[in-house]
């Protein structure tokens, strides 16, 4: 039997990989919410025919082609895409864990209907998906974006929640309860919160960098986050021509995606050897 | 004695002839081109994408092609194709002698039932309505005997020469009468195209690459190159980088941004420019944003026009786009049209004169928010811009910021190209960024600049009856047109309808082994066929082709 | 697996049906429910978007409404989108999912099917790559489990799935073909290639323009591939044959690969169902990249030119797929482990 939330964190930390990720994440995330006051801004073009100049005192990651901070930007797009992500999969826990408890204490037809269309959805590539919303979208305001990534990132998790309340309907001390007259609804909501808090922590962690992968590459098609507002995919769409003569354009923003998506992931991988330490 | 003499060199020379002409090295190569899209259906009268109306260029051949730096009404101007020579009966009829040697790529003669054919085919509007609007003032087109066709007029105009021959290229009438409209496009015949040009079909594979061998039998010389492969990506940056890897030759319509920094120093490829038919502008809405019954709350004021325009330095926003491969615009007129020459000088920048106007017109910064505002309306303008151009992307926000400084707010929507079409159409716009391809013709400017385009593409609703007046006179005029023109240009300049700012040049990257590269303004894949390879640098694929 | 109605099982009475074959028959008839579902869904979604998909025609001439109309009526487009929708449903019956807008006259099967080839390559490289090494690592890192190795794997496995495929595609394109000049940068073969080479220069060609996009859509996801087969091995080592067969004195080798592994290899196979969306994923980016004339770069263009027809032939397709990768999966599964059977 899985412990309480608080001994699955307590676990996670003992994890060298978790230590090592939540310490990245830390820097990132102070980085993302102070570091914009102390650094350039990240739309102003100084003097745009300069072009892109390489690292130096003034700019230590160098300028874009249009003469902007590079290191301002990246900064300013941490905030984007971590905001993003994280509303996104929170929108998405509460979208999946919803449907997933409808589904499995209602059962029956509700609960086929809602498993079909589940399955459906996941029988097309989230990223067609994506797509395929967005160019709905006129423009696309960063809710929008927040919300098209939130409502296609909660099926997994709807199957996950659903089996825990199947489960628990199961447990004996539920079915004594409901047969004493106590309501099942309070039962399973009462229980089901511990119980499947730690799987749901996991998927949601794992959640954060998929989405991160996700609006980045959206970004890079030029579907995701709009300019001027800097975001990492957008960089390095616009430093594609760059790559060979001005390499800090593309390679900064990348490695940026790279450490953060990998910090989110080592976390994950330390909640999820704590949730089942057996397969550590 | 002397007899003899003279016939050892001349039996020489005889053989270095017949041994030069067998040989003849440089006469074999190949190019690869990759273009932005995969030309599927390459045959004239199809409606479609640029990339086939490029490849048609290379099979079909008109009845004659404007020649070089010549203007489109100076009809002797023209280089000879289809037809041998032409004449005039009178001021609204042509007759046009065909080239007897003129053959189709199955041997058959080109004839003049061909031309009737062809003509009749495509000024249907049930086939193609845009070009049957373009070829209405042909009455009839006819066949006096095999070689000889008479095109006759509804009225005299200037440019009568260029509709005879420019909007038509003939199909094989033996091969495609018998196909009704509506399944040509899905005939054999497009899946196998017989043309009559340099080049005829040789394979396609689909979503990968299409061939064109050498019609060795061209009347009007073998093509110097044998093989021609066209290749294709969307992505501007697989083009590029298929060119820096080696696997492309040619690359047609590189980006002016990256395209000459990332050749820079690269002995292999050299850079091609020439003055095209495009043009940047900023449209103004001269009605309200999405509703044509009222005038434009802003923009109906020509003074607020003429200081937005004051207000653009579009010195350095050309220079970071466009580097030197752009020429400024002052009017709609384009770096390849004859009549560039013409356009008087348009508004210069004069931030301190823009500001005054603006504040003689009423619009004050009252509130000190850093933009103007008059009777409670802030100066702001919501600028459409398609997201999928680079070039307009990079030019957008230094407008932005130029006007800024003037006190006007600039709100930029980036809209992807549907979108960004359909609001242009409905004029749901302050100022639209445009870019469009001119028509070769000035005549061009009656779809987008006259109170009669309303309808169609003029989407700013500009309508001013005496530039009107003055451009019909300088289309009609057979005199001179020249001053004709010159006096519609600075009559329009006058309402100040758009911001003009320039007419890019079009890029070509073209390997350097290639000689003789001539490039026309109308199409780059007019003259392929007479470039060659110089023989001391032919590569493995130039070897001796298929 | 495109289109097409339902497979028409005649079952015999439900009744005379071995538990089995009852179990197939409701699985079967759950995958077509699902591929349904999913292209009602797909239909609806791509027909939301406004804009004209036409107006793309355009592309940088003027064209006038009246043009527009007569495209529209060509493509049907004028129509009522139930109608539009009864068609599609229509030609879906006879095995057709219309006309190409871009590539007209062309049919969206047909180019799907010019396609296939090129993804199916490339995807099955990838896959082989990542079932070959994947697999040895991942039993590897299990066998030395908690060792330096096991861990060093597991975060490189890690970083190399945190990094965005483009990113990764960009980079080695910059560096290994137009800096060192090694591997071609796109295409799948050379333009030029003589009709007349050989087959083995034709598949030295293939492999060399093939090695850059498998390499980067395998680095970006072996990670999923080492970790299953990492803890698979974990739950079978800790099962009793596994250590009866070490006390029966067999090699460690034979133990590990006979007795071991080869118990992994039913949960591993479910993995498929959930590879290929990933790969999917992935390859609308590397094949636009790298220029591959795979169903990734049709779709990224379909995207583009608004080309409905292709777009959505191509994510039935890949839906298509992904159901009978699952049903697959479950069926595999099901013959490979006996005790899921009697379930």
């Amino acid at each position: 039997m899985i412990g309480s939330l608080a001994g699955l964190l307590r676990r996670a930390w003992r994890h060298p990989s978790g230590r090592i990720g939540t310490a990245i994440l830390l820097i990132l995330v102070l980085t993302a919410v102070i570091g914009p006051a102390f650094l350039a801004d990240p739309v102003v073009m100084p003097d745009v025919v300069a072009g892109a100049t390489p690292p130096s005192a003034a700019h230590p990651l160098g300028t874009d082609h249009l003469n902007r901070d590079v290191l301002s930007r990246v900064v300013n797009g941490a905030r984007v895409s971590l905001t993003v992500a994280a509303l996104a999969v929170l929108l998405a826990l509460t979208v999946g864990a919803a449907v997933g408890l409808i589904a499995g204490y209602f059962g029956g037809w509700i609960d086929a209907l809602l498993m079909r269309v589940v399955d459906a959805a996941l029988a097309i590539p989230r990223l067609f998906v994506l797509l395929l919303l967005l160019v709905v979208w006129e423009r696309i305001p960063l809710y929008a974006l927040v919300l098209v990534l939130g409502t296609t990132g909660w099926f997994a998790t709807s199957r996950l929640v659903r089996g825990e309340v199947l489960r628990l309907k199961q447990e004996p001390f539920v079915t004594a309860a409901i047969a004493l007259g106590a309501g099942s609804w309070r039962m399973i909501t009462r229980h089901l919160l511990p119980n499947a808090a730690g799987p749901v922590l996991v998927a949601a962690t794992l959640g954060v960098g998929d989405v991160i992968l996700l609006e980045s590459g959206l970004s890079f098609l030029g579907l995701g986050i709009q300019p001027p507002t800097p975001s990492w995919g957008g960089m390095v769409l616009d430093a594609r021509p760059l790559l060979l003569s001005a390499p800090w354009t593309a390679i900064f923003p990348g490695a940026a995606i790279v450490v953060t998506v990998l910090a989110v992931n080592l976390v994950g991988d330390a909640l999820s050897a704590a949730l089942d330490p057996r397969s550590a | 004695m002397i007899a003899r003499r003279l016939l050892v060199p001349a039996l020489l020379l005889a053989f270095a002839t017949v041994a030069s002409a067998r040989q003849r090295p440089s006469d074999h190569g190949s190019i690869v081109i990759v273009m932005g899209g995969e030309p599927s259906t390459p045959v004239p009268t199809l409606l479609g994408m640029k990339a086939n109306d490029d490849v048609s260029e290379l099979m079909f051949l008109r009845l004659a092609r404007p020649g070089l730096g010549k203007s489109v009404s100076d009809e002797h101007g023209y280089e000879a194709e289809l037809a041998r020579s032409w004449s005039r009966r009178d001021s609204l009829t042509l007759v046009f002698e065909l080239d007897p040697r003129a053959r189709w790529h199955d041997g058959v003669p080109v004839t003049a039932r061909d031309i009737v054919w062809s003509f009749e085919r495509m000024r249907d509007s049930t086939v193609d309505p845009d070009r049957a609007l373009l070829l209405r003032h042909i009455t009839t087109v006819t066949a006096e005997n095999d070689h000889r066709v008479v095109i006759r007029f509804r009225r005299a105009y200037p440019e009568q020469f260029y509709d005879a021959t420019y909007q038509v290229q003939p199909l094989p009438a033996h091969l495609v009468d018998t196909i009704p409209p509506a399944r040509f496009a899905g005939s054999a015949f497009v899946q196998h195209p017989i043309g009559n040009g340099p080049y005829r079909w040789s394979r396609r594979e689909p979503g990968r690459q299409l061939e064109l061998v050498a019609n060795p039998g061209f009347f009007l010389g073998a093509p110097k190159l044998d093989r021609v492969v066209i290749l294709f990506s969307r992505d501007p940056d697989a083009r590029m980088n298929m060119l820096l890897d080696g696997s492309v030759d040619a690359y047609e319509g590189m980006s002016a941004i990256s395209g000459p920094k990332r050749l820079e120093g690269n002995p292999a490829y050299r850079i091609e420019s020439q003055p095209s038919f495009d043009l940047m502008y900023l449209l103004f809405n001269q009605r309200a944003y999405g509703d044509r019954s009222r005038p434009h709350p802003i923009l109906a004021d020509p003074d607020v026009r003429r200081a937005l325009a004051m207000g653009i330095n579009r010195v350095p926003v050309l220079r970071s786009t466009y580097g030197a491969y752009s020429q400024g615009a002052d009017a709609p007129v384009t770096g390849a049209h004859w009549t560039r020459s013409l356009v008087p000088a348009g508004i210069g920048y004069d931030p301190a004169g823009a500001r005054a106007l603006l504040q003689r017109r009423g619009w004050i910064d009252h509130d000190g928010d850093g933009i103007r505002d008059k009777d409670g309306v802030p100066l702001n303008l919501r600028l459409n811009l398609y997201s999928g151009s680079a070039e307009r992307g990079l030019m957008a926000p230094q407008i932005q910021e130029q006007l800024r400084q003037l006190g006007v707010g600039i709100e930029i929507q980036r809209l992807e190209g549907a979108v960004w079409f359909a609001r242009r159409n409905k004029g749901e716009f302050d100022i639209d960024f445009s870019g469009t391809t001119m028509d070769p013709s000035p005549n061009g400017i009656v779809q987008s600049w006259t109170c009669a385009g309303r309808s169609g593409t003029n989407v700013g609703q500009y309508c001013d009856p005496a530039v009107d007046s003055l451009i019909e006179r300088a289309m009609t005029s057979t005199r001179n047109p020249e001053s004709n023109w010159r006096a519609a240009y600075a009559a329009l300049q006058r309402d100040v309808p758009a911001i003009f700012l320039a007419s890019p040049r079009a890029l070509f990257a073209v390997h350097t082994r290639y000689r003789n590269v001539t490039i026309r303004p109308e199409s780059f894949y007019g003259s392929i066929w007479r470039w060659s390879v110089d023989p001391r640098r032919r590569i493995a694929r130039d070897g001796p082709g298929a | 697996m495109v289109g097409g109605s339902p497979p028409a099982y005649r079952a015999r009475r439900p009744g005379r049906l071995t538990p089995v074959s009852r179990w197939l028959f409701r699985r079967l008839l759950q995958a077509a429910l699902t591929f349904a579902a999913a292209v009602v869904l797909l239909f609806f979604l791509m027909r939301l978007a406004p804009g004209d998909p036409l107006s793309r025609l355009a592309g940088d001439r003027a064209i006038s409404e009246q043009e527009l109309e007569f495209l529209r009526r060509r493509f049907g487009l004028n129509q009522p989108l139930v109608t539009q929708f009864r068609a599609f449903l229509g030609g879906i019956a006879q095995g057709d999912l219309g006309v190409s807008i871009e590539h007209y006259p062309e049919k969206v099967t047909s180019l799907l099917a010019s396609r296939l080839p090129a993804t199916l390559l490339l995807g099955g490289t990838v896959l082989l790559l990542n079932f070959i090494v994947g697999v040895w690592l991942g039993v590897t890192q299990a066998v030395r489990r908690g060792s330096r190795f096991d861990r060093w794997m597991t975060r490189l496995a890690l970083a190399g799935y945190a990094t965005p495929s483009f990113w990764l595609g960009l980079v080695l394109v910059a560096f290994v073909s137009l800096r060192w000049h090694l591997l071609p940068a796109a295409q799948m073969t050379d333009p030029l290639l003589p009709l007349d080479a050989s087959p083995w220069t034709r598949a030295v060609d293939v492999l060399r323009h093939l090695a850059l996009p498998a390499l980067t859509l395998s680095l970006t996801s072996i990670a999923i591939m080492m970790r299953h087969q990492r803890a698979a091995m974990l739950s079978v080592f800790r099962l009793d044959y596994v250590s009866a067969a070490r006390a029966r004195g067999l090699t460690e080798r034979r133990v590990l690969w006979r007795h071991a592994w080869r118990n992994t290899l039913a949960p591993m196979i479910t993995l498929l169902g959930l590879w290929l969306p990933i790969l999917v994923s992935g390859s609308i980016f590397v094949e636009a990249i790298f220029n591959w004339p795979g169903l990734g770069s049709l779709a990224n263009d379909a995207i583009a030119a608004r080309d409905y027809p292709v777009l959505l032939g191509t994510a039935m397709l890949v839906s298509g797929a992904v159901v009978l990768a699952g049903l697959l999966a479950d069926v595999g599964y099901t013959i490979a482990d006996p005790r899921v059977r009697q379930k």
